[in-house]
């Protein structure tokens, strides 16, 4: 696995919230009726029983069909042409001279989010985009990552072997991964500021820093096996696209998820690296809902701000991970007893978690996709100017930035159906995967069925809960 | 550049509206750090510095994008037609993510990183509340454009003023007589259960009694409402006005909700525009609102009477004839209360000229010229209307516009007197310290 570029967190003091909006009564405030306002005009309610329809159906189709066929058909593959990693070093350099000229940018250019370029592209082309291109066609991360070429570039100029001295444990599997990941998490989720450029620009850096130091002691590889979080997501997702080179360095097509079905299962920090990375997107989507506001006493029409809910942000998140890691756990222990399978959990748990990996993608094209549309254009237009001097690099300084193309209710209209076919599908694919890897647990076609039962059930309710956020009144 | 009008005429500038907010770039307050030879903010051409603390996200995002380009056009006006004093004028942008709490940060920043010459452009009500005591300590100005009642109250401090829209109790009063005579005596209130719904709770039943006309009930709804149909019993039958003020993503369910209440049989429906800024009112779901009436600061529509300042005011930020962004119209601008912030800052700039203000030294003085204003005619610098200022209190008093949702449009069919938003002072800043 390949891996790269990121954030750490940079935990401030946070600032004492201010008092004296309680004392003074009178506080007009301006709760916009914002485009979820028209979803709420939706038969959204059609569309959750719909999506649990097709969710079971998709698994009941799939019991039925004859595994192996099914196995072979999924195999095929369409090899395309060879090429070898010549430019793999340069790429990377050059990604990583894109990535100085950001944090440079994050700290001397603009101070507004969406004229500075670093919030944009981090946040917007890398977060949001780059996981789409990578779920759709496979890894260019590990090309496009900036450490890689500057790894490769000093171990070959102080003469440094391609492994470390310095061995890393094996038992630490991917867990500081794990950590590394909440930690971003909570820093796009909760910090008070994440698209301050400055302080987003901090974080990027010591994130790149601290990455390049682990890399340069436990080894390029390792590390990225290990720690380097945003570049294990991405090959994660990876294994999902229609796209993929082989051993011998040849790309070819394949089917969505078809490399899943080689893939070993993921050791207990695999696991919960993957629950944790569908777990905050959905906490994303929740926390921003009415239902979750009101359980912490918050007036959404007069959202305090994030400075406000920090605790409830922090917990929400931990707290979404656990009930997620639980109940899938439960489901697959539940599955095995059905089935009356002697394989240990961590097996099939490690297997079948390779199904939550269209959900993850699913979930964040879906949620980031009203927010790439508008600030994709505003990295746009922040890219030409990078330091807000005045320039026009790409000829797109002054370009309209069209909000209005999420705005009214015909968007409204077609954001949700884009949203909600996203959301459907990727759980179908989730069943279909897990089929895949139930039959390689239990060859045994009934047996297969059965353990697949408690799954498909979580399956069916994620479905539900996926589009219920989408369909809920939020804040903003 | 204004032509022989007077007016703003941009096809003549070469200012872009990123030259305008150049002095965004952060690395400009590194020449105000210590050790560095300081840039002399008394001599002539160094520019005016403006912290707009500005809701780019969280909460207030849709008018935080308004408020910026309207601020940007203000500032690209007054520089094409030289400026303040002869100095151009900077925006300096810090987003405050509608927080209260980064909204005191982002205020000190302004003062002690930054060095603005004044802090501007605060438009949601807990986030001025918030930041207020920050400007105070900082003894820096703090021009906000957020319509609340708190300036005006004298709960907040000397330094904090709302010179260019009127607060949200001279409002609601100015609404009663046209009510009173034209809609119905009988009014139903229907508000979100907290404080932006108690102002209207507060401060309506008084200014219709005087005006002979009664509140019969008064229906709060819970904010995380999102179906109101069982609210709607609650509406006496003897009910001549509903008079609504819902605000957030649930308002085109309760127009429509109530529009399935009533059918074609209703009463007289009085809202305002909060409830729908940024929002088309051709939405679906909104239908039934055809033939009612709302408050509007601003016309969000283009008018047949609109004045050559107004027409020149809407040309220079950029929205068309419907509100909505040219090129763009489905990005309905907030046109109430956006044209708060070109109107304030052409009342920073008379006061700093009238205070012959050079730097931040100046700041006291320039807070007492602010005080001194009395009154700012209709035109370029003020489309929107005629205000006058009162000085003891720091809010402006202006003219409201009440206009019929009539054939997919909004038409003014009534605008109020400055006089009848006036109201009893309840406090003197002037009395403060400096």
């Amino acid at each position: 696995m390949d891996s790269s570029s990121s954030f750490a967190v940079e935990c401030r003091r946070l600032p004492l919230a201010l008092l004296l909006a309680a004392i003074i009564s009178p506080t007009p405030a301006f709760a916009h009726a914002s485009d979820r306002g028209h979803v709420l005009l939706l038969p959204t309610g059609y569309y959750l029983i719909g999506g649990a329809f097709a969710v079971a159906v998709s698994f009941l189709v799939l019991a039925l069909l004859p595994a192996d066929r099914l196995d072979r058909f999924w195999r095929r593959r369409l090899p395309l042409f060879s090429f070898n990693d010549g430019a793999r070093t340069i790429v990377s350099l050059s990604s990583f001279a894109g990535f100085a000229i950001l944090i440079a940018a994050g700290l001397l250019g603009s101070r507004d989010p969406l004229s500075n370029p670093l919030p944009l592209v981090i946040w917007t082309l890398l977060w949001a985009v780059v996981t789409l291109l990578q779920g759709m066609f496979g890894d260019l991360w590990s090309w496009l990552n900036p450490w890689y070429g500057p790894w490769r570039l000093l171990s070959r100029l102080i003469g440094m072997s391609e492994e470390a001295s310095t061995r890393l444990p094996r038992w630490l599997g991917c867990w500081p991964a794990v950590a590394l990941f909440f930690a971003f998490a909570w820093f796009e989720l909760v910090d008070p500021a994440p698209d301050d450029p400055a302080r987003l620009a901090v974080a990027a850096g010591l994130y790149w820093l601290f990455t390049f130091a682990a890399m340069l002691m436990f080894g390029y590889g390792r590390w990225s096996r290990s720690g380097e979080f945003l570049g294990i997501f991405l090959s994660m997702l990876a294994r999902f696209a229609l796209a993929g080179r082989d051993e011998a360095g040849r790309l070819g097509l394949c089917w969505p998820g078809a490399k899943l079905l080689a893939a070993e299962p993921l050791p207990p920090s695999g696991i919960a690296f993957l629950l944790l990375a569908l777990s905050s997107v959905s906490f994303d989507g929740l926390s921003k809902t009415f239902f979750w506001l009101a359980l912490f006493g918050i007036n959404p029409l007069e959202f305090p701000g994030r400075t406000a809910v920090i605790g409830s942000g922090t917990s929400g998140l931990v707290v979404t991970f656990l009930l997620l890691a639980g109940v899938f756990l439960f489901a697959v222990w539940l599955g095995q007893l059905l089935a009356g399978s002697d394989q240990p959990l961590s097996r099939a748990a490690g297997l079948l978690v390779w199904s939550i990996v269209p959900i993850a993608l699913a979930y964040h094209v879906a949620h980031y996709l009203t927010a790439l549309l508008v600030d994709g254009q505003y990295a746009l237009a922040a890219l030409s100017d990078p330091f807000a001097l005045g320039w026009n690099l790409f000829g797109t300084a002054d370009m309209q930035v069209e909000a209005g193309i999420v705005a009214g209710a015909d968007s409204a209209w077609w954001l949700w159906n884009v949203q909600a076919g996203v959301i459907i599908l990727g759980h179908v694919l989730a069943v279909l995967v897990a089929h895949g890897f139930a039959w390689r647990l239990h060859p045994q076609p009934s047996r297969a069925a059965l353990s697949q039962f408690p799954l498909t059930l979580l399956m069916i309710a994620y479905t539900v809960f996926g589009l219920w956020l989408l369909a809920t009144p939020t804040v903003g | 550049m204004t032509d022989k009008n007077g007016f703003f005429d941009l096809s003549k500038s070469t200012l872009s509206r990123r030259t305008v907010l150049k002095g965004l770039a952060a690395g400009a307050g590194l020449a105000m750090a210590p050790g560095f030879v300081r840039y002399s903010q008394a001599q002539s051409s160094a520019p005016i510095k403006i912290g707009f603390q500005s809701h780019r996200t969280g909460i207030g995002a849709a008018y935080g994008r308004w408020y910026e380009k309207t601020s940007a056009a203000a500032v690209k006006a007054i520089n094409d037609a030289g400026g303040i004093s002869g100095r151009p004028v900077e925006l300096v942008i810090e987003d405050d993510g509608t927080d209260p709490a980064r909204g005191a940060e982002v205020v000190a920043k302004f003062a002690k990183q930054h060095k603005t010459d004044i802090v501007f452009g605060t438009l949601f009500s807990h986030v001025v509340i918030g930041s207020a005591p920050a400007a105070g300590e900082n003894k820096i100005p703090y021009f906000v454009v957020s319509e609340g009642h708190h300036v005006a109250s004298t709960k907040l401090n000397r330094y904090v003023f709302q010179p260019g829209i009127t607060d949200v109790k001279s409002q609601i009063q100015s609404m009663a007589p046209w009510i009173a005579a034209n809609a119905g005596k009988k009014v139903t209130q229907i508000f979100p259960d907290f404080a932006f719904g108690y102002d209207h709770r507060d401060y309506l039943p008084p200014a219709l009694k005087a005006q002979g006309a009664d509140v019969i009930a008064q229906i709060a709804i819970p904010p995380t409402e999102s179906s109101f149909t069982k609210y709607f019993p609650q509406i006496p039958a003897e009910t001549e006005v509903i008079y609504h003020v819902m605000v957030g993503p649930a308002v085109l369910t309760f127009v429509k909700e109530l529009g399935e209440f009533y059918g074609s049989n209703r009463p007289q429906l009085f809202g305002f525009m909060d409830s729908l800024e940024a929002t088309d009112i051709n939405s679906p779901g909104l239908e039934f609102l055809d033939g009612s009436h709302f408050w509007e600061g601003s016309p969000r529509y283009a008018q047949a009477d609109d004045s050559a300042a107004q027409k020149a005011y809407r040309a220079a930020v950029g929205i068309d004839d419907n509100g909505a962004a040219v090129g763009d119209p489905k990005d309905v601008s907030t046109a109430s209360h956006m044209f708060g912030c070109w109107e304030t800052l052409y009342v920073v700039k008379k006061a700093m000229e009238d205070a012959g203000y050079k730097g931040p030294e100046d700041r006291a003085k320039l807070v007492e010229a602010t005080e001194a204003l009395t009154e700012f005619a209709e035109g370029p610098e003020h489309p929107q209307g005629a205000k006058t200022f009162n000085g003891k209190i720091h809010q402006c008093f202006g003219i409201q516009n009440i206009s019929k949702v009539e054939g997919g449009k909004l038409k003014v069919v009534h605008k109020t007197k400055i006089e009848d938003g006036l109201y009893e002072a309840e406090g003197d800043y002037t009395t403060q310290a400096l």
